[in-house]
């Protein structure tokens, strides 16, 4: 039986101090090695992060839903909100080759994002957009 | 998120614990302001203890260690903890950034 975790933030970066105990309280139910555990961390903070920056250009609440599902073998990880259509795949990878002096500061989130968990697809749904991470976990999922 | 800071001959050492979020990456922009504002020929952020870094931190760390470089003087990571290693190399910032590295 899957383990699967939802929560809603709102639109604060503030907010995103919370992920840090739903990844672990998420970790400790599915048995997810710590390796697993940390990558989603900074995945669901970085995607989120993204979120909150940019999808709205007001001054309003919105709210961002983030779901975790431990499947066997398998962790998804999947952020929706309401705000203007955005692609995390369409932001240039980091030019790795650049020395820092001539480093631009954008894009490391997404970066870490494809570099922390296997696969990351966007769609955008309804009027959402909806961003799954993947990532094997080579386990069953604990009951 | 503690910081705590240890003068050295010629510098500053700060000493960062716990989670290196979005918000905690402001705490360390300001102490990391108040270090080169001392007149620290060299700051060092120390992060053994640090179990988290995200791209804020990162963002932080390559606009200070740019702005000191250009002054002529350094800012250097001391003692990664493997997560924020993993980080920083994950990111090309090891091999410029770390203390030891190159």
């Amino acid at each position: 039986m899957d383990i699967v975790s939802e929560h809603r933030l709102r639109n604060d970066l503030a907010e995103t101090r919370q992920i840090g105990g739903w990844v672990e309280t998420f970790a400790q139910r599915a048995g997810l090695k710590p390796e697993v555990r940390n990558a989603i961390d900074l995945a669901l903070i970085e995607c989120v992060t993204n979120v909150i920056s940019y999808a709205w250009n007001d001054s309003k609440e919105h709210w961002i839903t983030v779901r975790l599902r431990a499947s066997p073998g398998e962790v998804r990880v999947e952020v929706s909100d309401d705000g203007r259509e955005f692609n995390p795949l369409t932001v240039p990878p980091v030019d790795m080759t650049q020395p820092l002096e001539r480093r631009e500061p954008g894009g490391l989130g997404v970066h870490m994002m494809r570099q922390r968990m296997e696969a990351v697809e966007y769609r955008r749904e309804d009027g959402r957009n909806i961003v799954t991470m993947k990532k094997r976990t080579g386990e069953a999922v604990s009951l | 998120m503690p910081i705590t800071r240890k003068a050295l001959p010629d510098g500053l050492e700060l000493f960062v614990s716990g989670r290196i979020d979005g918000a905690a990456a402001n705490e360390l922009e300001i102490q990391v302001l108040e270090a080169i504002r001392s007149g620290a020929k060299t700051v060092y952020i120390n992060l053994a203890e640090a179990s988290f870094l995200c791209s804020a931190g990162l963002r932080v760390l390559l606009q200070y260690w740019r702005q000191m470089k250009g002054a002529g003087k350094s800012l250097r990571v001391a003692n990664p903890s493997p997560e924020v290693n993993s980080v920083l190399t994950m990111t090309g910032f090891r091999d410029q950034m770390v203390e030891g590295a190159s």
